[in-house]
């Protein structure tokens, strides 16, 4: 009996070595290729960022484009991130080599074949969550400055709503991005993005009724016949910005 | 000093004089009454020379019988503005063009309304470029104690502090200009124009002064000054005051190196307004903006100045006193981050408005309590020519501890 206990735990362990074996040259071709990628991805980076800097590629394009591409721009030069997008790019290079000398080596396991669609699919949903993130801090200061500026008293309230609308739009994509969860992630968004428009909508529906009473009040007195002297304008109309 | 100053007063100005050179009178599209006020008004201000009229043609206008020595030159513009209540980067470029094909060896661009200026001072313009070496004669008016205050807030200020340029009005609509200072300020707006960018706003007087050019400053009297079509400040605040900043950022190389205080002009003070200002609106504003924007602020101001705002807003409405050193500090700070793009610029002038109504009120309560408007807008100048060694360091070293 010993002898069978034996034999079947050699062959266990055989057969869990061999399957190492076979899945490291794998492993280490990959990280290879990420790291080679990486390495002329830097080089290709700075040999651009000097390219671009001698040619004054940040005034020309501060001089003849909008606003936009700058103000995505790290540190607000267009050099840094046409330099980053091309390090990125050969990272993500990289990762695509390896990942396809990796499938080859490991002759269809079951590993690769669940951690390949994994890993194209984890870079797309580290592009939307940055994305996400972008847009949602973006939205979010656009809604309050343009909320305080209308001097409205909920700004920061309007402003976080519009924030997490966003945030929870990015988090319900990233996990049907990567496949988890299924229909309660469906579910769980459907109930959290009506929630907080609902929350919205009766926030600025209760905050906003005397502003809506007050323009109601002002149409019901434009059509009644102006019977009194005009009023005195008000000292606000006599302030002359420009 | 970069450039020369001069202030010419229209009321002292002498009889007309001889025909020296070709003048090119540039009007803004106008109805058809205003139009010919317009010409009647040039020919009682030229009563002895012969001038052109330049006036956009449409269909709906015809000008009536001009005077003999008005050529009324109608022209359809190669580049249209939008904008009709200040002069655009349109204006520039098609005014130079005219002046070009037509041989005019000066220009006098009038904004809107220009039918209300009077003929002496629409001559001492002309005669201040023609006559007196002057390469830019802009306007001085006459305004009331409440009108133009972003241009008394800002403009001004970071006019005189940065160009060691003395023109109380930067942004004035009526200008009188030489023939090389008509083709450099073509050349800037032909950028604009060329980037179909034709509501762009050129800085006349940043030009002249970058390139020493000699600027003259005529007091025109009242005008009747013509009120943007877009009534929203916010906006309006961000045109402007964005405008000015890039213009700042362009020019860079020539303020870090421009040097002078410019000495304060004595003008007759505005007459106090008869009924104080109600500034509570103003207030509740700033205060609002205060505990929401304090975050984007923080990203753009130092701590001091963010302290200095802080005891603004829980500063009471009678005291409300916003110090000139802080609001200098501000503008500059807003500079630095515009030029450093540290949030979006959309978002950076958005939170700038708040903080200018702040400013305003704090004027009316000084003017409420007794100081001359006039003093207060030149202290405030003073306290730019200050504060610029600041801008100066954190502008070539922007990343050095800040307190």
């Amino acid at each position: 009996m010993w002898q069978q206990v034996h034999d079947s735990l050699s062959q266990s362990a055989h057969r869990v070595l061999f399957k190492l074996a076979s899945f490291l040259p794998g492993l280490v071709a990959l990280l290879v290729a990420v790291l080679v990628l990486a390495l002329i991805g830097a080089a290709v980076a700075a040999l651009l960022r000097r390219v671009l800097t001698s040619a004054k590629f940040d005034e020309r394009m501060a001089r003849n484009s909008p606003d936009a591409i700058s103000d995505w721009s790290p540190s607000g030069s267009p050099t840094l991130l046409v330099a980053r997008i091309a390090f990125w790019a050969c990272v993500a290079l990289g990762f695509i080599i390896g990942i396809s000398a990796f499938d080859a080596s490991s002759n269809g396991s079951q590993i690769s074949t669940f951690l390949l669609p994994y890993l194209t699919h984890s870079v797309g949903a580290i592009v939307l969550l940055i994305i996400g993130n972008l847009v949602a801090r973006f939205l979010e200061r656009s809604v309050l400055i343009g909320a305080v500026n209308a001097r409205l008293q909920y700004a920061r309230f309007l402003s976080l709503g519009i924030k997490w609308l966003v945030l929870v739009l990015t988090a319900a994509m990233i996990l049907d991005h990567l496949e988890i969860g299924g229909a309660i992630v469906e579910l769980a968004f459907g109930i959290l993005f009506g929630g907080i428009v609902l929350t919205l909508a009766l926030a600025v529906g209760l905050g906003s009724r005397d502003i809506v009473s007050r323009s109601l009040e002002k149409n019901v007195e434009r059509t009644e016949p102006v019977s009194n002297a005009p009023d005195s304008p008000t000292p606000s109309e006599t302030l002359r910005h420009f | 000093m970069a450039s020369t100053s001069t202030n010419i007063d229209a009321s002292t100005q002498p009889a007309p004089a001889v025909e020296t050179g070709r003048l090119l009178v540039s009007l803004p599209p106008l109805a058809n009454g205003e139009l010919n006020a317009a010409l009647a008004n040039l020919a009682a201000a030229f009563p002895e020379r012969t001038i052109l009229v330049a006036t956009p043609s449409s269909l709906d206008v015809s000008p009536g019988p001009a005077p003999d020595r008005l050529h009324v030159l109608s022209y359809t513009p190669t580049s249209a503005s939008a904008i009709s209540w200040i002069l655009t980067a349109a204006d520039y470029v098609n005014a130079f063009r005219l002046a070009e094909e037509n041989q005019a060896t000066a220009c006098l661009l009038l904004g809107a309304e220009s039918q209300s200026i009077a003929p002496e001072a629409l001559r001492a313009l002309a005669e201040a470029v023609l006559h007196a070496d002057a390469d830019l004669a802009i306007a001085h008016y006459d305004t009331g104690p409440r009108e133009l205050l972003v241009n008394s807030a800002i403009l001004y200020p970071v006019s005189r502090a940065l160009f060691t340029a003395r023109p109380r009005f930067p942004l004035a609509i009526d200008l009188a200009l030489s023939l090389r200072m008509a083709v450099k300020l073509a050349a800037t707006a032909q950028k604009f124009v060329s980037l179909n960018q034709n509501d762009a706003l050129i800085w006349p007087v940043a030009e002249a002064a970058s390139v020493n050019y000699t600027i003259a400053e005529i007091e025109i009297g009242p005008r009747t000054m013509p009120q943007p079509t877009v009534s929203d400040l916010n906006s309006l605040l961000a045109q402007i005051a964005g405008s000015l900043f890039a213009e700042v950022d362009a020019k860079a190389a020539f303020w870090q190196r421009a040097r002078g205080i410019q000495p304060a002009r004595l003008f007759p003070l505005s007459t106090l307004p008869a009924e104080a200002a109600d500034i509570t609106p103003m207030l509740d504003a700033f205060r609002l903006a205060y505990t929401n924007l304090h975050g984007i602020w923080s990203l753009v101001l130092p701590p001091n100045s963010l302290l200095g705002l802080k005891r603004l807003s829980i500063m009471p409405v009678d005291s409300f006193h916003m110090p000139d050193s802080l609001w200098a500090r501000i503008v500059y700070d807003f500079i630095l981050a515009y030029r450093l793009r540290t949030i979006n610029r959309g978002h950076l002038l958005g939170a700038l408005t708040p903080l200018y109504l702040a400013w305003v009120a704090s004027h009316l309560v000084l003017v409420r309590n007794g100081t001359a408007p006039e003093k207060h807008i030149q202290d405030l100048a003073a306290a730019f020519e200050t504060d610029k060694p600041y801008l100066v360091s954190r502008w070539r070293w922007p990343d050095r501890f800040n307190p």
